[in-house]
């Protein structure tokens, strides 16, 4: 179980392996878009050439309805492991990995991401093992109309 | 007053030439409506003027009426042929047709008349990589940046051109000098650490070892370079290729930032000249003395573990697996196995894992009936029989693998991945639908979860039951998508698409089978395409590395599984088409579409049309919506694959798919066999026989390649095409290699029987080669039947593909082939008597998806 930054190579897998996880999918173009513009931020956990894991982020610029936020941010656009490889802390180590990339390379004062209401082990992962905490509410976020929550970690300390 | 070069066609009066500026602002401002209005005003009075009627084609395209506007773009370039709008126009609209050769040509043109336009030679630039002509590429890079040299984006694209190009060292030099002029950078400037990366990438691959560290240590130390991760590792290959001391250090902070990176582990050894790919009996000691060492020191990392299990042996080896095995067992990880898998080829390791796991089991099993003894872990021995049973499995023992998973489900009923892979054990056994029903049972178990989803279509195609297959799927694909397979092609789902396919192909519908693996194709178009944008997109963001690696990608993108099996199966079905034209004009009148369900079809396409006309015609001059210069891919127009089965030109369809294979699939047999089938009809004999030549390279016992060198030389012999003399003398000698001339094809067949005899699909193939030669049927059918005799090692698939052979050659003996096939697969349904197929494909969905939506519903309200 190899745990390494994102080449080229593995964007085809992530996709693969994002479209039997998720119904939040997305064209190969969009995954090649956040490789080639922020080419730190995004890992894969890989097993004998086959990508079983992977995290998809980004940069976000300010938010426009917070007035007083003008920090740049990191955001996970898509994290998920295989239902194969779960136990093994693979999306916890994923998230370490970029959110280190996003505080060091781009001073990233904190990173956000979306998550559905009702999907309890994402949100055990990211409240109780990484710190996350809900910011907001978002309603009818989901394409199939459930509300995410908004959440939000803050990046300070590990900024240098 | 015009300048006096200009054509008098082309120079206008005050007011038009004024109202010609105004449609080019329009224009940039996407006024379309205002724009179009403007043009229509000069073209009253001057309905030649070619520059107008270009721009007028471009707006409309941009409206979306794409003809029309394409049809006035190549007017306005005929009435002026001079003129680098018109040629630029042209250039625009033919790059959002994705013609880039023919783009590329009009900018050239543009270029002509105009030399130093920054757009057409940026645009022109894009197009230049695109088409991988590098040498232009430089030329037009250095034009741009002799043009602009205070933008840094040129100097570094220039760079870029030139290492394209395969000239580094050129490369180096233009970095270099953007090095010593560049001014007033930021801190912490993200876009210039990349150029720093990728200099020094450069000097890497130039072997400057030395330099390639200064200038690191210099920017890191300056913090102009920072990507922490990047210097680490730059700075332990270097330290590395320099056999400098510091390497060791370097490496160890890699691995303290990221413990579970296998090249990290790999990077440390190999400073230490231990190579893990080829171990001595010392390197081996070292390197498990220095995995324990990390073992020690980063406890949670899982690689320096299993890397110790792969370098220890004998005793030792033993000695790792069992915690190992044990603590992952009582953490219950499903992966284990697949993790451990690598290790079989080792047979004294296999045979250690299976020892030490039933070792465990034997102190975990308890009686089925009675509650679990207190000091057995239930978990642990869950998790013990289900590792067991995939070890089994793998090792073709199907039977145990079963009784193992049945064990663990009357104890644990309730956990997913026992049923996943029960049905995947069938699936190895034969049972296709017993495998789907199982796979079923996992998926409402956790009707959450696309996993389990996803499995469950993909065994229900695996059993050929694509209708229930796309419902399942539909559970999760989009609500407002056309259909299913609408959505999962849409989002590129390559798997659907081939599990799909293959499965319209094992039940005979070419049609849709086709239909699928050329969509595959046509992805790979897109992710060729794909890269277009990132031209310029990379060199305004400074991320060269990767851009670079984005090219090197692309230049082997059909080397990719999926493209592979698509263009060699499509490829296949085209050459049946060929053979036999008449399937096509028998599979439209089999086609699942029933006339009632034609005729419906018929209407809602009219109607569908109708509005979308009506649409077009409200829309078109009365908004100014921009569509862009690329046309949306229009609806699906050939629902059931007819339209795509009955186009002409099958051999060449089938020759362009697998000509990117011959480069990008070279080791792959049956990629040549595919390449030999369609050259040999094209009459291509030299590239017949070099596909020969290639796949005998490869694997010269191959059955495929055997068939088809009979098959050549069996042409060859009866030839009355005239072939040139020389080539027929190459061919001669070349084939002669494979078969002497003076052995008679029936004892070249027989020989390679005699050789092969207990290989399950060598037997076949010769069976297959001698009805080429004319054998009678029952010979060849008896040829065929041996593969079942006792000393033939027959593998299912062999045994699928011989009932296959024998439905082909319209025997009499296949029922009787099938009992017999069932007798040695006993788990196996696919050579049951067919009459029992509909209960079988009944019997692979354990509940119809809208019983399971009905329970939902009265759950949720």
């Amino acid at each position: 179980m190899n745990i390494r930054l994102v080449r080229v190579d593995d964007l085809l897998g992530m996709q693969a392996c994002n479209l039997q996880n998720l119904p939040e999918n997305y064209t190969l173009r969009y995954y090649m878009y956040h490789a080639l513009t922020w080419p730190q931020l995004s890992y894969v956990a890989e097993e004998d050439g086959k990508i079983v894991g992977y995290i998809l982020a980004k940069m976000d610029g300010r938010e426009e309805d917070v007035p007083d936020d003008d920090e740049a941010h990191g955001h996970v656009t898509s994290i998920s492991v295989l239902r194969s490889y779960r136990r093994l802390g693979l999306a916890k180590r994923l998230m370490l990995q970029s959110q280190e990339a996003m505080a060091t390379v781009y001073k990233a004062s904190y990173v956000s991401l979306h998550v559905r209401k009702s999907n309890r082990a994402a949100l055990g992962l990211y409240r109780d093992t990484l710190g996350f905490t809900v910011r907001d509410i978002e309603k009818g976020y989901y394409a199939d109309g459930e509300d995410a929550y908004a959440m939000r970690l803050s990046l300070k300390d590990l900024a240098r | 007053m015009p300048p006096l070069a200009t054509p008098p066609a082309r120079a206008l009066p005050q007011r038009e030439s004024t109202l010609f500026k105004e449609v080019l602002h329009h224009y940039e401002d996407r006024q379309l409506k205002k724009g179009l209005k403007a043009a229509e005003t000069i073209l009253k009075k001057f309905p030649n003027h070619g520059e107008t009627l270009c721009m007028k084609g471009l707006i409309l395209t941009h409206m979306g009426r794409r003809d029309e506007g394409f049809d006035l773009v190549k007017q306005g370039v005929r009435f002026d042929l001079t003129s680098h709008i018109c040629w630029h126009v042209f250039g625009l609209v033919q790059k959002g047709q994705k013609n880039y050769d023919e783009a590329l040509k009009s900018y050239t043109q543009a270029l002509r008349f105009d030399k130093e336009n920054m757009n057409i030679l940026r645009d022109a630039a894009h197009l230049q990589t695109q088409l991988r002509h590098y040498d232009q590429l430089v030329e037009t890079r250095h034009t741009l940046l002799r043009l602009r040299p205070q933008l840094r984006q040129n100097w570094i694209a220039l760079a870029v051109a030139y290492h394209l190009n395969g000239n580094r060292t050129e490369s180096k030099n233009v970095l270099e000098q953007f090095g010593r002029i560049v001014k007033n950078v930021p801190d912490y400037d993200v876009e210039l650490s990349e150029v720093l990366l990728y200099h020094i990438r450069l000097l890497e691959d130039l072997g400057e070892y030395k330099e390639a560290l200064a200038l690191l240590d210099t920017n890191a130390k300056s913090r102009v370079i920072i990507d922490r991760v990047a210097i680490m590792e730059f700075r332990a290959r270097l330290s590395s290729k320099l056999q400098s001391e510091d390497a060791q250090q370097a490496w160890q902070g890699l691995i303290e930032q990221n413990a579970d990176c296998y090249d990290y582990y790999k990077g440390y050894l190999s400073n230490r000249g231990i190579d893990l790919d080829a171990l001595t009996d010392e390197t081996r000691a070292q390197a498990l003395q220095t995995l324990r060492q990390f073992v020690e020191q980063f406890t949670r990392a899982a690689a320096p573990q299993r890397l110790a299990l792969a370098v220890a042996v004998g005793d030792e080896f033993k000695e790792l697996l069992e915690p190992y095995l044990r603590t992952r067992l009582a953490k219950g990880i499903p992966s284990l196995f697949t993790d451990l898998k690598a290790l079989y080829r080792d047979p004294s390791k296999r045979d250690s894992i299976e020892s030490v796991a039933h070792a465990l089991l034997d102190s975990l099993a308890h009686a089925p009936d009675a509650p679990c003894p207190s000091n057995i872990d239930p978990t642990m021995y869950i998790w013990t029989l289900y590792f067991l049973a995939q070890h089994h499995s793998h090792l073709g023992r199907h039977e145990k693998a079963l009784l193992l998973l049945d064990t663990a489900i009357v104890h644990t009923p309730t956990l997913p991945e026992l049923y996943l892979f029960r049905g995947r054990v069938l699936k190895r056994a034969g049972d296709p639908y017993g495998a789907a029903r199982w796979v079923d049972q996992a998926r409402l178990l956790d009707l959450q979860d696309r996993f389990l989803n996803a499995r469950c279509g993909k065994y229900r195609l695996r059993a050929g039951l694509v209708k229930e297959a796309e419902e399942v799927f539909g559970l999760f694909t989009k609500k407002d998508a056309p259909s299913p397979s609408q959505d999962l092609e849409d989002m590129q789902s390559l798997l659907y698409l081939t599990e799909d396919a293959d499965a319209h192909r094992r039940n005979g519908d070419y049609a849709m089978a086709l239909k699928r693996y050329i969509a595959i194709q046509k992805i790979f178009d897109d992710f060729e395409d794909d890269q277009f944008d990132f031209h310029g997109y990379s060199m305004r963001k400074f991320t060269v590395n990767i851009y670079l690696n984005l090219l090197k990608w692309e230049d082997n993108l059909r080397s990719h599984p999926a493209y592979v099996h698509a263009a060699i199966e499509a490829s296949r079905i085209l050459l049946r088409l060929y053979d036999d034209p008449s399937i096509a004009t028998k599979a439209s009148s089999q086609s699942h579409l029933s006339d009632a369900d034609k005729k419906a079809k018929k209407r809602a396409k009219k109607a569908e049309k109708k509005v979308q006309e009506e649409a077009k015609k409200a829309s078109s001059t009365s908004t100014n919506e921009d569509k862009g210069l690329e046309a949306v891919p229009p609806k699906d127009e050939d629902p059931d694959g007819m339209k795509l089965f009955q186009s002409p030109e099958p051999l060449e369809r089938a020759a362009k798919l697998l000509k990117p294979l011959s480069t990008l699939a070279k080791d792959n047999v049956h990629a040549w066999t595919a390449i030999y089938d369609v050259a040999v009809r094209r009459k291509k004999y030299l590239q017949a026989l070099q596909a020969l030549q290639q796949a005998h390279a490869l694997d010269p016992a191959s059955p495929d390649l055997h068939v088809r060198l009979i098959d050549f030389a069996q042409r060859w012999k009866v030839l009355n095409d005239k072939v040139a003399e020389k080539a027929a003398t190459v061919l001669s000698s070349s084939l002669a290699k494979f078969i002497s001339e003076d052995v008679p094809l029936e004892r070249f067949n027989s020989q390679y029987l005699q050789t092969h005899s207990t290989r399950g699909d060598s037997i076949l193939s010769a069976a297959k080669a001698s009805q080429l030669l004319g054998a009678p049927r029952e010979e060849v059918e008896a040829a065929v039947f041996n593969v079942l005799n006792a000393d033939v090692g027959l593998e299912l698939e062999t045994a699928i593909a011989v009932d296959a052979f024998l439905a082909e050659i319209q025997s009499p003996r296949v029922d009787e082939f099938r009992a017999a096939a069932k007798e040695k697969f006993p788990l196996s349904t696919v050579f049951s008597p067919h009459a029992e197929l509909p209960a079988l494909r009944k019997s692979a969905i354990q509940l119809a998806v809208a019983e399971v939506n009905a329970e939902k519903e009265e759950v949720i309200s």
